[in-house]
C-alpha cells in the first residue's frame, strides 16, 4: 500500500492504495465515482477517458499511483453547479449521444482538445477523437456537438 | 390523426433527449455502477476445449482461499436448461463441455482479483472429444453430435413463421429446418431466359456495445430477488430466471437501469442464473461482469452464415424466382435465440423486389463454437449482402445498369412480396431515384472510383406486447410508466412526445418512469424496429382512456353531461363556453379525493401492410496495388411517414450506417480450432471517427404509417444493406468480386491480379 495525494475536480484527495489499482478502478470502487466507465479493458475503446494535467488518458491502462501529485479531471468535474460545461450542453442539444456510456470518455476527449484547440476543424476533431469507440451514434453527431462546443466557447 | 394535425409541440420536433442530462453529466447508472453493501463479485473458469467431457473438478484449494464465498460447478447449479425458445443452456456445463469458453466452474469473492486467483486454484480434468466447427461439416452423417439429448423447444415463439418448420429435424446437428415458398419455382426455371447462381459468406461479429454484460443479485432476507442486469426485456428475463430458479415471478424484482448499447446482445440471461446461484451460496450480493475478452469469446454474436443464391430472370430482366439455401452457423447452444430461426434469414429475402416466385431452405446448424444470438435485424444482414451483391451481378453479366435492374424489379404498389405478403403505401422507385439523384449516379468517375447501390425493405415491427400506465396527477401533469430500459434507442424520449402530443402539451409537462417488474406492466422490449409502433399503441390506448375518464370529471366540474365536453386544441375541457385546463381540473378533482388518475394502455399487433423502404448509394476509392479501399461518401435515402423526432430519427440512420461499414470493412471474429482469437478490440476492429464517409441523408416523408400518426419505423433501416452497396462500388471500381465478409486488401489485390493474368 502506498499513499497517493492528487487533486481530483479541483479537490484535495489522500488516500491509500495496493501498487496495482487501476486508476479506473480507484476513481469507481475506491472514490465511488462511477461517471468514468470501462469497457475494452486494453485502452482502445477510450470509455475509460480521464485527464491527467489536462491530457487525455485511458485509466484502465493508468495505474492509481500514476496519479500521485497530479491534477486528474474526470466527469463529474466538469459542470459548474448546475451549469453544464459548453461541451455537455453542446452534446445535449445536438444528440451527440444514444446510449450514453461513452459518453463521459468522449466529452472529456473532446475537452482536452478545446483547451488545447479553441477552433479544430473537422479533420482536426476526427483524428483527435479517433481513440473514443461508440457504437450508436455512427460519430456524426459527435463531430457536429464539439463543432458546436467549438463554435459557442 | 395523421400528421397534418399535429400540435407542432411535441411529435416531429427534434426534443432534446429526456435522458442527456444524466448521460452527459455521467450520472446515469448502469447495473455496473450500483453498488450494494456487502456486495461481492463473481468470476468464472472457461473450457479450454471446443469439445470435451468433463471427468473431474476439484474446488478445494479455490474454496479454501480467503475471502471466497463461494464455488460451484454443474453439479452445485439447478439441472433446468434455460433458453429462450430452445432450453438447451445450462447454467454451468455438465458434464460436458461444448465449445472454448463455455463456462465450468464459478466464484464469488470479496474482490475480482481474489475470484481470479481462486479460477486458477480449481482443477478440471478434461477428456477432449472430436469437435466440428463450419456448419457445413456439421451437417455431414459422420459429425459429432453436439446435443445428443432431447430438447425442450417453446412453442410459444413471438413471431409467427410462415412455412413447413421443423424443428430438431433428422440431419445431424440441425436446430431448425425451415421451407418456405411461393409460386412455382420449378416452372419459372424452366422458362428462365438465364439462369444465376452465387454462393456467398459472411462471418460472426459482435453487437459491440461499449456496455459488457453485467449482472447484479441480491437476495433480500424476507427472499425477495432483486437484479439490476443490462437486459432489454426484464420481464421476460424475470419469467426465464422463475423458471430456472423456482422462485416465483412475483418474488424476483428487475430494477430499472440505463444499458448502455444492446443491438440484438442483451435479451438473452447470459449470467443472471449463475449471478443468483452464487448470491444464493454466498449469502451475499454478488456482481457479475463479462470482460472485453469473455464478450469476444464467449458473448452470443451474429450467426456466420453461408448462402446460396440461384435465380431466374427473363429476357426483359425481370426475376422470374429465386431459390435460396440459408445454412446459419449457431455454435454450440440454440438457447440465445428466442425464434426456430433468424427471421431475416427468410422473411425479408428480397423483399425489396417484385418476384413471382421463391423458394427458400433455411437450416439453423450447432457447431462447436461461441452460441450466437440475434443482432440488428438477425438473419438480415448476412442474407441482405447475400442478395444485393447477387442482383448486382445479375447485372453485370447481362450488361444492365445495376440501379436500373433494381428499378425494374423493385416492388411497387399493391404488389406482394416474394412470400406472398401484401405491401401497400410503396414508393420504391420514387426513393431509389431520389438517391441516385442527390447521389449522381450517372456522373463520371475517376479511375479507381466505383459507384454501388443496394435496396432494402423491412416493415415495422408489430410483435409482443408493450404495457403503460399513464397517471394525470394532482397537479395536472402526466407521468407515463414504461416497462423496459432505454438501450439507447431513445423509446424513452419518444414516448414522452407521444404523451405530450396526445394532451397537446410540451415533454416539460410530460415525466417518463421505467418500472420495475414488479410495479409495471409487460413490456417486450426493443427489436425488430417495434417500440415506436407498439409503444404509440400502448399510448394511444392509454390516452383515450384517460381522455373519457378527464371528460367525465370535466362534465361534473361543468354541470353537463360527457357528450358535451369538447376537448380543444389545447388540450382544454369545455362546455356551454365554460372552459376548464387540466391542472384546474384536477385540482378540483383532487379535493373531492378523485384524482390523481391511472390508465393502462396496451398495443393492439395486428397484420400491416405498410413496410419501411431505403436506398442506399457508396462511392469508394480503390488502390489497385495495396487493395486499400476508401470509403468517401454515401448517400441513403428513405420513404418515411411522420418521423417523431428528426434528430433521434437521423441518429439511427448513422448508427445503423455506421454497423453496417464495420461490417463491410473490419469486423469479423476469426476462429482458429474453434477458439475466437480477436479477442480484444486491438484486434477486433470496431469502426473509429476516421473512418465515416461524407453521408447525405434523403428522406421522402409524406408516406403512410402506423396510427395514429402515421409513423414509420428507422431502427433496422440502414445497418442491413449497405454492406453490399460499399462491395458493389468496389466490384464497380475494380472489377473485383467480394463474396465473403469482410473486404480485405489481400482479396482485392489477389482478384485485381487474377484478372490482369486472365486478360
Amino acid at each position: 500500500m502506498r499513499t497517493i495525494k492528487l487533486t481530483l475536480n479541483d479537490t484535495a484527495v489522500t488516500r491509500e492504495v495496493e501498487d496495482s489499482r487501476l486508476l479506473v478502478e480507484f476513481l469507481r470502487e475506491d472514490l465511488k465515482l462511477t461517471g468514468t466507465k470501462e469497457s475494452c479493458g486494453v485502452g482502445v475503446c477510450g470509455a475509460c477517458t480521464v485527464l491527467i494535467d489536462g491530457k487525455p488518458i485511458s485509466s484502465c491502462l493508468a495505474l492509481a499511483v500514476h496519479a500521485d501529485g497530479c491534477a486528474v479531471t474526470t466527469i463529474e468535474g466538469i459542470a459548474e453547479g448546475d451549469r453544464l460545461h459548453p461541451l455537455q450542453q453542446a452534446f445535449l442539444d445536438h444528440g451527440g449521444f444514444q446510449c450514453g456510456i461513452c459518453t463521459p470518455g468522449q466529452i472529456l476527449a473532446a475537452k482536452a482538445l478545446l483547451d488545447a484547440k479553441p477552433h479544430p476543424t473537422r479533420a482536426e476533431i476526427q483524428e483527435w477523437m479517433m481513440g473514443n469507440l461508440c457504437r450508436c451514434t455512427g460519430y456524426y453527431k459527435i463531430i457536429e456537438s464539439i463543432a458546436a462546443a467549438a463554435g459557442a466557447e | 390523426m395523421d400528421g397534418a394535425s399535429l400540435s407542432g409541440k411535441a411529435v416531429g420536433q427534434p426534443i432534446k433527449r429526456i435522458d442527456g442530462v444524466a448521460k452527459v453529466t455521467g450520472r446515469a447508472r448502469y447495473a455496473g455502477d450500483i453498488e450494494l453493501p456487502g456486495m461481492i463479485y463473481g468470476r468464472t473458469l472457461r473450457s479450454p476445449h471446443p469439445s470435451a467431457r468433463i471427468r473431474a473438478i476439484d474446488t478445494s484449494r479455490a474454496k479454501a482461499l480467503p475471502g471466497v464465498r463461494a464455488v460451484l460447478t454443474g453439479a452445485d447449479v439447478p439441472d433446468a436448461l434455460y433458453g429462450r425458445m430452445c432450453k438447451d443452456v445450462p447454467t454451468l456445463a455438465k458434464g460436458v463441455a461444448r465449445f472454448v469458453g463455455e463456462k465450468v466452474a464459478a466464484v464469488a469473492a470479496d474482490t475480482i482479483e481474489i475470484a481470479e486467483a481462486a479460477l486458477e486454484l480449481i482443477d478440471v480434468e478434461y477428456e477432449p472429444l472430436p469437435a466440428v466447427f463450419a456448419e457445413e461439416d456439421a451437417i455431414q452423417p459422420n459429425a459429432p453430435v453436439i446435443h445428443p439429448e432431447t430438447v425442450e423447444v417453446f412453442s410459444g415463439a413471438p413471431v409467427a413463421v410462415h412455412g413447413e418448420l421443423v424443428m430438431y429435424p433428422p440431419i445431424r446437428n440441425v436446430i431448425s429446418r425451415l421451407k418456405v415458398h411461393h409460386g412455382d419455382t420449378a416452372g419459372a426455371f424452366a422458362k428462365a431466359h438465364r439462369i444465376f447462381e452465387h454462393r456467398f459468406s459472411v462471418p460472426a461479429i459482435h453487437q459491440g456495445y461499449i456496455e459488457p454484460h453485467t449482472c447484479l443479485v441480491s437476495i433480500g432476507a424476507d427472499g425477495l430477488v432483486d437484479v439490476w442486469a443490462a437486459n432489454k426485456g426484464p420481464h421476460i428475463a424475470r419469467a426465464h430466471l422463475a423458471a430456472a430458479t423456482g422462485v416465483p415471478e412475483n418474488r424476483i424484482r428487475f430494477n430499472p437501469v440505463v444499458i448502455g448499447g444492446d443491438f440484438g446482445g442483451k435479451g438473452s440471461l447470459m449470467d443472471i442464473i449463475l449471478c443468483y446461484c452464487l448470491a444464493r451460496a454466498a449469502g451475499r450480493p454478488v456482481k457479475m461482469v463479462m470482460n472485453s475478452f469473455e464478450e469476444l469469446t464467449a458473448g452470443n454474436p451474429r450467426h456466420s452464415a453461408t448462402i446460396t443464391l440461384r435465380s431466374a430472370v427473363d429476357r426483359d430482366a425481370k426475376l422470374l424466382a429465386i431459390e435460396a439455401r440459408v445454412i446459419f452457423n449457431a455454435g454450440a447452444y440454440a438457447g440465445f435465440v428466442p425464434v426456430p430461426t433468424l427471421h431475416g434469414g427468410y422473411g425479408e429475402l428480397a423483399g425489396a423486389y417484385r418476384v413471382p416466385n421463391i423458394a427458400i431452405e433455411v437450416l439453423r446448424v450447432y457447431t462447436n463454437t461461441l452460441p450466437r444470438g440475434h443482432m440488428r435485424a438477425p438473419g438480415a444482414p448476412q442474407v441482405t449482402f447475400a442478395v444485393e451483391s447477387h442482383i448486382d451481378m445479375i447485372a453485370r453479366e447481362i450488361g444492365i445498369d445495376p440501379l436500373e435492374l433494381r428499378r425494374r424489379n423493385a416492388i411497387a404498389e399493391g404488389d406482394h412480396t416474394p412470400l406472398g405478403e401484401m405491401r401497400r403505401h410503396l414508393r420504391c422507385r420514387e426513393t431509389i431515384d431520389a438517391g441516385a439523384r442527390a447521389f449522381g449516379w450517372d456522373k463520371p468517375k475517376a479511375p479507381g472510383i466505383g459507384y454501388g447501390i443496394s435496396i432494402y425493405e423491412h416493415p415495422a415491427g408489430n410483435f409482443g406486447r408493450s404495457t403503460v400506465a399513464l397517471t394525470v396527477g394532482t397537479d395536472g401533469r402526466l407521468t407515463i410508466q414504461v416497462g423496459s430500459p432505454d438501450t439507447g434507442t431513445g423509446f424513452h424520449t419518444i414516448a414522452a412526445q407521444l404523451v405530450a402530443e396526445h394532451f397537446a402539451t410540451t415533454v416539460d409537462d410530460v415525466e417518463v418512469v421505467q418500472g420495475d417488474t414488479l410495479t409495471s406492466g409487460f413490456e417486450f422490449g426493443a427489436s425488430g424496429q417495434r417500440l415506436t409502433t407498439t409503444i404509440g399503441q400502448a399510448i394511444a390506448a392509454a390516452s383515450d382512456k384517460m381522455k373519457r375518464e378527464l371528460t367525465a370529471l370535466a362534465a361534473e366540474r361543468l354541470n353537463c353531461a360527457p357528450g358535451d365536453i369538447r376537448i380543444g386544441g389545447d388540450g382544454s375541457f369545455s362546455a356551454s363556453g365554460a372552459t376548464i385546463d387540466r391542472r384546474a381540473l384536477m385540482g378540483w378533482a383532487a379535493a373531492r379525493g378523485k384524482a390523481p388518475l391511472t390508465c393502462e394502455g396496451v398495443n393492439a399487433p395486428e397484420p400491416s401492410d405498410r413496410t419501411s423502404f431505403a436506398a442506399h448509394f457508396a462511392e469508394v476509392a480503390v488502390d489497385r496495388e495495396t487493395g486499400q479501399v476508401r470509403l468517401n461518401r454515401v448517400v441513403t435515402a428513405h420513404d418515411i411517414g411522420t418521423v417523431v423526432n428528426p434528430v433521434l430519427h437521423q441518429g439511427h440512420i448513422e448508427g445503423g450506417l455506421m454497423q453496417a461499414v464495420g461490417q463491410a470493412m473490419s469486423e469479423r471474429l476469426v476462429l482458429k480450432d474453434g477458439a475466437v482469437i480477436t479477442a480484444h478490440l486491438g484486434d477486433y476492429k470496431l469502426p473509429t471517427m476516421m473512418d465515416i464517409p461524407a453521408l447525405e441523408t434523403v428522406l421522402l416523408p409524406g408516406g403512410s404509417g402506423a396510427a395514429p400518426f402515421a409513423t414509420t419505423a428507422i431502427g433496422e433501416m440502414s445497418n442491413v444493406a449497405v454492406a453490399a452497396a460499399i462491395t458493389n462500388a468496389v466490384f464497380d471500381a475494380v472489377g473485383v468480386r467480394l463474396v465473403e465478409l469482410p473486404i480485405s486488401a489481400e482479396k482485392i489485390v489477389e482478384g485485381v491480379s487474377k484478372k490482369a493474368s486472365a486478360a
